[in-house]
């Protein structure tokens, strides 16, 4: 009796906030939902069916794919990069790092209206440092002109967001090595970079994957930065945003509510796959 | 692990709430109810900034009314209000509606028709946008400006290219632009704004409006597919503007206001096509965020054969259905809009009084104020401009699909300037929305 | 000895400042050190300067921001976008008032979905952990799936449930929403952490004659302390950086929260970078300052969490 007592809040709140509303996204998205155009009727998969019809949806897929290969790679490796920095003792280690953490615990908000500033293309500090350091002839646009060169600015803009817990988790797993190991290897006469790639990387394949799904569903569910840095234009589009536009702009509900059942399919199909490819390498080295 | 360093960071914890709610509990001891809306206050939710509060005060003491202003970009607020009116919640009771948005609202009945409270025979002579607001005899909203796009000028940076008489052309201007750009030192010296949002697609109307024509039949087919229609000519030279360099490569993201802001009022730039009326005072006058100060003029809009006309994109104050308090908001309404307070709002008190980033007033008696008390804002202008030039839009009113369509225009033109398409693939594109809308709706 | 979770061990490992052999090790390669050095410099640089350049932005002058090449100091250093904000001294663009009151709803809506939360995640975790019931694993899995749902897949639906009970723009509503998508989180990081305790600690109470329940308030909770801190700091940021669900949920200035208000100044027409980025700053401070002083917690939460 007394687990169950001790769990109904959770599944009050969960069964009501969360399954509740799932379960009505998944059913209305077979309906034709249109404030603007009432009555709503069941249509079956036409939803679906405008959905992979629509060229700025198609586009948003595919961005946001881009999407998660630039976050996934860019946060894992730049966080295992600043997981060995710290993992050294070093005076002020503490300080370092929590002053590493605090991009991750601001708004994701006003880190894209800060970063937006920056990338002004009149007035930003990006242009004018580079220029000043003859990187660049004359300024640039950074945002709004290249799909891809958009799309690799803004998801810095998340993964500066992110690293920081990839960093704190990949420095948990290398903290958890025996020391030992490194000394054998040192003796052996292996550098460091040897030392790296033959014990710490092995050894923190799973903080990897766990990263590396961090970083998927995060970057596959990218909104508040694309919305800031973006707007709603198709050119660097996200499929979060496009839920919002079809949902809020279109005021299509029907077609918003078919797209977040798809996002969430996808979300789940890309985590369950990297963990089975990531896990089973571990198994196999 | 001891409990005295967890009180100590507990305690730190607590503190800092407690400092955050202290040092920030400057707004009312009112903890979280909704929206307040009883018979005393209402809730007025419009995409400008408030009147200045002492004037608001004034309201509340004559009428007893005490007004909530929320203050919101003009695109959140319209996803505010379709949210709110599809699950039938309150949000506000007098609400903004804009002259693209009236078929829709009219349709979905998602606004009270205002004819009971207001004569629409008697206004109409006072409103010369008063028909933008009537959709199938309904009367959606009070118009509280007659904005309307219009072109500035720099004059002291067109001074310095050795011109005084402003061009009437199109080619004309573009020559003048070039001359003007050497001059100054400005490589781009023409702002339009190209981000995919609302005042992209009004600027495209105003363009066709230049080259002659409108985008829409009054059947509400696309009038713009032939490469000699204007609607066609005008993104053509939009794009080409962008392309050509004559407009900075910068405005690709840059939203309208952005542009008037940052670029025309800090003299980046000498020329702006798809300014709205009532820039001048509200903003390249005001000495705090201009350096332009009494250096810029409406001309005339250059069109393809001599002076175009002007688009007119007034905003509407209307009661939505959800509201809680229609007799308090039919009051503000009264107020917001009468006469001698519109001409406040543009600058007949001085710029204390003004309600920033106003255009012009909706009434002529407003218009009138202004011109008697030493045309300020250059009203007499905009006076001839609103009588002689202005037209609305759209033949036939704007369609209930608008925003879908404007959300098509956007994004095409958009891409046209970016290079990702080309404006016959644009002008394609948007043509096949538009019949999709149309069949569908 | 001390109980707690692995993630205890890193925390103390990590911020503890070294002194002795560490130092000794590092000293020995004078060029390794230069490096080392740089590459703290290097990442230092990078988490820092976006916040380093908002903070300079505001405290310029308009000119001072949109001069060409960048200043990268302030001079003349002014706090006008400060007072502006504030509206000190009659300043102010119409906004003097909105940003402090946006900052009390944050302030309001994430403690108190901070507190809600850790009480129900706290009873729920130690279920998970040490009670043996039918379906324990179906529920542990639920509840962590839904960490896998995007915003959307609730958003209009939580709209319309929140419309029908008349809880549209008010704080209950919000706090509603927040903890049920903090609480797989919560959850997790606490049965992670009551996991590494030891159960000796509840078996001698049970001995003493104590319920489970009596148990965990008493022995638990206590030791499971910095476990709960971190859950509840976590939770509490979580709540400051929401968007969506409030850009949706409220409609006016009596409960929309910072981000909200920050994100709707940068859409507005008129409002200079400095103002802007003044905002900014001050929608930042709080989570800000609040990381730095519990950044102990928020390292345990996040390691304890990832270990599996």
């Amino acid at each position: 009796m007394l687990p169950y007592l001790l769990l109904s809040p959770l599944v009050v709140f969960i069964g009501a906030l969360s399954f509740v509303p799932t379960a009505d996204t998944t059913v209305e998205a077979f309906f034709r939902v249109m404030p603007l155009n009432p009555p709503n009727r069941f249509i079956g998969l036409g939803n679906f069916r405008a959905l992979f019809a629509d060229p700025a949806i198609t586009t948003s897929w595919i961005n946001t794919a881009a999407y998660v290969v630039v976050g996934v790679a860019a946060s894992v490796v730049l966080g295992t990069a600043i997981a060995v920095a710290l993992k050294q003792r070093f005076r002020l280690r503490g300080v370092v790092l929590a002053l590493v953490i605090l991009p991750w615990a601001l708004p994701a908000v006003v880190e894209a209206v800060i970063w937006n500033w920056i990338y002004n293309p009149t007035f930003g500090v990006m242009n004018s440092a580079l220029h000043s350091a003859h990187l660049i002839g004359g300024y640039h646009v950074w945002l709004g002109l290249d799909r891809w060169l958009t799309i690799v600015l803004i998801e810095i803009v998340q993964v500066w967001q992110i690293t920081p817990l990839s960093a704190l988790i990949i420095l948990a797993a290398l903290q958890a090595i025996p020391p030992d190991l490194y000394e054998a290897a040192r003796v052996d006469g292996a550098g460091p970079l040897q030392a790296f790639r033959r014990i710490s990387l092995p050894l923190i394949r799973p903080a990897l994957a766990v990263c590396a799904v961090e970083a998927l569903v995060l970057s596959l569910n990218i909104f508040d930065q694309v919305y800031i840095l973006n707007g709603i234009a198709p050119l660097g589009s996200s499929v979060m945003l496009q839920t919002y536009v079809t949902t809020f702009e279109d005021l299509n509900f029907g077609g918003g509510y078919a797209l977040s059942l798809l996002v969430t399919l996808a979300t789940a199909a890309a985590s369950m796959g990297m963990l089975a490819l990531l896990y089973r390498r571990t198994e196999a080295a | 692990m001891n409990l005295g360093t967890l009180s100590r960071r507990a305690g730190t914890l607590a503190l800092a709430l407690g400092l955050v709610t202290s040092a920030a509990a400057c707004g009312s001891g009112n903890s979280g109810s909704g929206a307040s809306s009883s018979p005393k206050s209402i809730t007025v939710a419009v995409a400008y900034p408030s009147p200045p509060k002492a004037l608001l005060e004034q309201f509340t003491k004559q009428t007893g009314i005490k007004v909530t202003w929320v203050n919101i970009g003009w695109d959140d607020l319209q996803t505010k209000i379709a949210a709110a009116a599809s699950a039938n919640t309150y949000f506000a009771d007098a609400a903004d509606v804009d002259w693209s948005k009236v078929g829709e609202y009219q349709r979905t009945g998602w606004f009270y028709p205002l004819n009971k409270y207001f004569d629409v025979a008697s206004l109409r002579s006072d409103m010369p946008q008063l028909n933008t607001f009537v959709s199938n005899n309904d009367l959606m909203g009070i118009p509280f400006d007659s904005s309307f796009l219009v072109t500035t000028v720099n004059t002291k940076d067109f001074a310095k290219a050795g011109i005084t008489t402003m061009p009437t052309t199109l080619s004309d201007f573009t020559a003048d632009l070039k001359k003007v750009g050497a001059a100054n030192g400005m490589a781009s010296p023409l702002d339009i704004h190209f981000a995919t949002a609302e005042g992209l697609s009004t600027c495209w109307y105003q363009m066709t409006a230049a080259f002659g024509g409108q985008v829409l039949t009054a059947k509400d087919a696309p009038a713009f597919t032939s490469p000699s229609s204007p609607g066609y000519q005008a993104m053509a030279w939009m794009v080409n503007a962008y392309k050509s360099g004559l407009v900075p490569k910068g405005n690709i993201n840059e939203t309208d206001y952005q542009g008037f802001t940052t670029e025309m009022a800090r003299n980046r730039v000498a020329a702006e096509m798809c300014d709205y009326s009532g820039s001048v005072a509200s903003i390249y006058n005001v000495p705090s965020t201009s350096s332009v100060v009494n250096d810029t003029e409406y001309i005339p809009t250059p069109g393809a054969t001599g002076v175009g006309q002007n688009v007119a994109n007034p905003d509407g104050i209307g009661i939505p259905k959800t509201a809680k308090n229609v007799a308090g908001a039919v009051e503000f309404i009264k107020w917001f809009t009468n006469a001698e307070n519109q001409a406040t709002w543009a600058g007949l008190q001085g710029a204390k009084n003004v309600v920033s980033t106003f255009p012009l007033p909706a009434r002529l008696a407003s218009f009138n104020l202004m011109i008697k008390a030493g045309d300020i804002a250059q009203a007499s202008e905009l006076d001839n401009i609103i009588k002689a030039h202005a037209e609305a839009p759209f033949p036939n009113g704007a369609p209930p699909w608008y925003v879908q369509f404007s959300a098509a225009v956007q994004t095409n033109i958009h891409e046209a300037a970016a290079g990702q398409e080309t404006v016959q693939q644009a002008v394609t594109a948007i043509a096949a929305q538009v019949n999709q809308l149309k069949s569908s709706g | 000895m001390a109980a707690g979770g692995p993630g205890e061990r890193t925390a103390r490992a990590l911020t503890r400042a070294a002194t002795g052999p560490a130092g000794r090790a590092l000293s020995r390669r004078p060029a390794r050190l230069l490096g080392h050095t740089v590459a703290i410099v290097v990442i230092l640089l990078w988490s820092l300067f976006p916040i380093y350049w908002a903070l300079n932005t505001s405290l310029s002058t308009l000119s001072g921001a949109d001069s060409t090449p960048a200043h990268y100091f302030p001079s003349p250093l002014v706090s006008d976008s400060y007072r502006a904000v504030f509206g000190i001294g009659g300043a102010g663009n119409g906004i003097s008032g909105e940003l402090g009151r946006s900052l009390l709803n944050s302030a309001i809506e994430s403690g108190v979905a901070m507190i809600v939360t850790v009480v129900i995640a706290i009873l729920a975790a130690y279920a998970f952990a040490r009670l043996q019931f039918r379906f324990k694993r179906t529920i542990f899995v639920s509840v962590l799936a839904t960490l896998l749902l995007p915003a959307y897949a609730t958003l209009i639906p939580l709209y319309r449930i929140m419309a029908s009970l008349s809880l549209v723009n008010t704080y209950l509503g919000v706090i509603l929403v927040y903890v049920s998508g903090f609480l797989p989180l919560a959850i997790w990081i606490l049965y992670n952490y009551f996991n590494g305790i030891p159960r000796e600690l509840e078996e001698a109470a049970f001995v003493d004659g104590a319920t489970p329940l009596r148990a965990l308030v008493r022995v638990v909770i206590p030791v499971a302390a910095p476990g709960i801190a971190a859950a509840a700091i976590i939770s509490f940021l979580l709540g400051w950086a929401q968007f969506l669900f409030p850009l949706v949920l409220t409609t006016n200035l009596s409960t929309q929260p910072v981000t909200v208000i920050v994100a709707a100044l940068n859409q507005q027409r008129i409002v200079p970078f400095t103002l802007l980025m003044a905002c900014g700053v001050l929608a930042a401070a709080v989570p800000g300052i609040l990381a730095l002083i519990l950044n102990r917690f928020i390292v345990e939460g996040i390691t304890t969490g990832s270990v599996k």
